[in-house]
């Protein structure tokens, strides 16, 4: 089994490709560690749960932003690969797809630090930007605040994001806009408006052209998304509520 | 001139998982200068994997009463066989109400029952439904928590920092030295330190552990003269997906579902007639893998663990991250089919020695969480109080490394030849252009581990597995990075974590040949009973002029009673 991975170390950038045995139920990650203990340990790539809920590999693994560890390669090199997302400009920046092979980049729009690790300072900080804390006034229970299942669920859709920022690696506007706060950002955001235990207005904090008002409804974020957040779906309900309260 | 590689605080946290994040929430607040430096970004830490949940006597399940903390104390030392410190039990038990509500005040979204409160599931071992949880990722929830917690500006992070070692001046901690993973540089940092580490776990090749899990703390700690203890405690979860050994957690058992041989039949009944799939997590695991050892297992390798007649809805309100983990990685969907599943390493309850204020004997040292060893998990630890420990004594770890904050002169020359040394460690291994590459060693310390110190235990295949770890040292002295990378030179990471791991492994088999008993998850084939009179102690092991030298120290057994451990 081939893959053909991209490599950059400070200075130029270039594919190379490995031949890496096919084992039952691999991931794309074990063949990345395959290739690091075997073939060439200068490969670089971050890594830590191995299990889908870290965030740590987040790539760009045959044109789809997608967790390494979740991935396996057999779908990928038996044509089952059913990931479908609507395509955009940093997807033609580099290789095309070999025949019968894998094809491993980093993650679109975020600036490459080596191999296949990004820079995510930016991505953290429009997560910071929102301001990401539960934030309650007045008087605190002595025990839980009290919710319904219902509102658990409702919220549960939002805090399962594990910011790996698959979302915006697959987002065409975070590929045009840089100051795109994107859609895990905003899920985040949309996370705390609708927590019955906070009491601050949440919305105006990207009430503006960078924020909730960019989303072009793409909805690559949804479909890249390991854990089925709808960034897509938070992003329509916070504008038609703006909407409201603007009539 | 200002030095560029020295970085004064008052606190340092080495470690950004729920441990160390609650241990610089609490020194912030204390008014401290907090720094925590990390290998990974701190939510990519390992709590973040804990499904589960973190127990605590709410007593919050309708039509049951009230719980009692004194009744979590007591399922907590039984599930621990005793060795655990009575008095440490108590703290982490009787807190245990405010830490959970604590996490809910700070954003939390835990599950609920139908009255709105906080929601809870019975866990192994414990005769309550006593465990808190957010569907099957409360590690996650809270690990998220924290991390929004302590983003504030004020604490200032140094992510994808691995520590190198630990800075002494007159016989105490007074700082560390890093190398910046992402450029390739040596750094001193100046402060009290907090180890926050984590487990060992990815000694064994089986493991639930993240890949980062290499006892890093443990390492540092004992290398500047702190005491490690009870490391010969290693906790086999029961049901681990059989290929990768993800976790499947107890929770899917204390939703009901059920253990499953070849022949389909629920074999705890054999094992725990009382609390079948819900005994605790060292007596599930001897049971699976007898089954598979008599021949009752699935290809000789696993058994079932079927949730099929929980119904679809239960588990996908319950368990869906679990669901999820059973179709991605093994192809298989719970609603459907049972989970193919088998023992695999999950904890380590040793660590490094502490007392209840998470003081080691090294002063200016501090230690919390699954590095540390309070004890409060003594030879097996309970589903559902790893979560509360972090907070629990992460919470003390922070304070207590507050209050000891000196104003005092930092003598830069020993920051300096700190780093200096840890130069003439890496420089080395890096130049050096043949030898041995640190994946070969790894792979065949991993497998001994889990061959020689494994779910059952015998003296002379425990003497070979010794042998086999020291040979491996022998085999590291030849080490070579192929790699000259400055940046992210994930080769050298990697090696210098083996080292730890190296030193880690022969602790863990110096303590398990020594303890001549069976106890918890240590069980020995050639001493099965538990012998109080000779083994009721806690092993202890520190840095001696030849190597590891062992002791035993007294447990504290203020509050019940010694008993046969019965469910």
């Amino acid at each position: 089994m081939k893959l053909r991975i991209f490599r950059y170390d400070g200075e130029g950038s270039h594919y190379d490709e490995f031949q890496v045995p096919h084992e039952s139920g691999q991931t794309v990650l074990d063949a990345l560690f395959y290739i690091q203990e075997n073939l060439d340990d200068s490969l670089s790539f971050r890594y830590s749960c191995r299990g889908a809920v870290c965030g740590s590999c987040a790539m760009l693994i045959n044109k789809v932003p997608r967790l390494a560890c979740r991935t396996q390669v057999k779908s990928l090199v038996e044509g089952e690969d059913d990931a479908e997302i609507k395509h955009y400009p940093a997807l033609d920046k580099g290789d095309e797809i070999p025949e019968g092979a894998v094809l491993i980049e980093p993650l679109p729009h975020l600036p490459v630090e080596k191999d296949l690790i990004v820079d995510q300072d930016k991505f953290f900080e429009y997560y910071r930007d929102i301001e990401p804390m539960l934030k309650t006034e007045g008087k605190v229970p002595e025990k839980e605040y009290e919710m319904s299942p219902k509102e658990v669920n409702e919220l549960e859709e939002y805090t399962n994001c594990i910011l790996c920022a698959a979302c915006f690696g697959a987002c065409p506007v975070d590929g045009e806009n840089e100051d795109y706060r994107g859609p895990a950002a905003l899920a985040k955001l949309y996370r705390f408006h609708i927590d019955p235990r906070d009491n601050e207005d949440r919305l105006e904090l990207a009430d503006h052209e960078d924020g909730w008002w960019a989303c072009e409804f793409h909805t690559n974020c949804r479909k890249v998304c390991p854990k089925n957040v709808p960034p897509n779906i938070a992003i329509g309900k916070a504008r038609s509520q703006l909407q409201k309260e603007d009539e | 001139m200002e030095n560029e590689i020295l970085h004064e605080h008052e606190i340092l946290v080495i470690g950004g998982g729920l441990s160390g994040l609650r241990a610089s929430i609490e020194a912030l607040r204390s008014g401290r200068d907090v720094a925590v430096l990390s290998k990974v970004h701190p939510l990519r830490s390992h709590s973040v994997a804990a499904q589960g949940g973190i127990n605590a006597a709410l007593g919050n399940t309708p039509d049951r009463g009230d719980d009692d903390w004194k009744d979590h104390a007591f399922d907590t030392v039984k599930g621990s066989d005793y060795l655990a410190d009575q008095d440490a039990v108590d703290i982490l038990c009787k807190k245990a109400p405010e830490a959970v509500i604590e996490l809910e005040h700070m954003g939390t979204v835990f599950s609920r029952f139908d009255n709105g409160k906080i929601a809870q599931r019975p866990f192994g071992g414990a005769g309550f439904p006593r465990t808190c949880y957010a569907a099957d990722r409360t590690g996650h929830n809270l690990l998220h928590t924290l991390y929004e917690q302590s983003i504030s500006g004020k604490i200032k992070f140094y992510d994808e920092y691995f520590v190198t070692s630990l800075v002494k001046e007159d016989e105490k901690c007074v700082g560390c030295a890093a190398l910046d993973v992402r450029e390739g540089t040596l750094h001193a940092f100046s402060g009290n330190v907090i180890l926050a580490t984590g487990g060992f776990g990815r000694i064994y090749n089986r493991s639930t552990n993240a890949l980062i899990n290499t006892g890093d703390g443990a390492f540092l700690a004992y290398d500047i003269g702190a005491a490690l203890e009870d490391m010969e405690f290693i906790q086999f979860h029961p049901t681990t997906l059989y290929g990768s050994n993800i976790l499947i957690t107890e929770g899917a058992r204390g939703e009901g579902a059920y253990l499953k041989n070849s022949e389909g039949e629920r074999f705890m009944n054999d094992y725990a007639p009382d609390a079948m799939e819900l005994a605790p997590r060292d007596i599930v695991a001897r049971a699976i893998i007898t089954e598979v050892n008599e021949g009752r297992g699935i290809e000789d390798e696993y058994v079932h663990l079927d949730l099929t007649h929980l119904g679809e809805e239960k588990i996908k309100e319950r368990l869906p991250g679990i669901r999820q983990i059973a179709m991605d990685f093994a192809d298989v969907d719970p609603v459907k089919e049972p989970i193919p599943v088998q023992p695999g390493q999950h904890y380590s309850m040793g660590g490094i020695l502490v007392d209840n204020d998470c003081e080691t004997d090294v002063p200016g040292l501090y230690a919390a969480g699954e590095c540390s060893c309070v004890s409060v998990h003594g030879a097996n630890r309970l589903g559902g109080n790893s979560l509360l420990e972090t907070v629990v004594f992460g919470k003390i770890a922070g304070k207590k490394a507050s209050e000891e904050v000196k104003d005092k002169e930092i003598d830069e020359s020993i920051f300096m030849d700190a780093v200096e040394k840890d130069r003439k460690l890496i420089d080395p291994i890096v130049e050096k252009k043949d030898g041995i590459l640190y994946s070969e060693i790894l792979k065949e310390l991993r497998e001994s581990m889990f061959h020689h110190f494994g779910v059952f235990r015998d003296g002379e295949m425990m003497k070979e597995g010794l042998e086999k770890i020291r040979s491996l040292k022998e085999k590291f002295e030849d080490v070579y990075v192929g790699s000259d990378d400055k940046k992210f030179n994930q080769a050298l990471i990697r090696t210098l974590e083996l080292r730890n791991m190296l030193l880690i492994s022969e602790i863990v088999a110096i303590g398990a040949i020594e303890r001549e008993e069976s106890r918890g998850s240590h069980y020995r084939t050639d001493f099965t009973e538990r012998i109080d009179e000779k083994y009721l102690k806690h092993t202890v092991v520190r840095k001696g002029e030849e190597g590891p030298e062992l002791e035993y120290s007294p447990v504290n057994l203020d509050r019940f009673e010694v008993k046969e451990r019965e469910y």
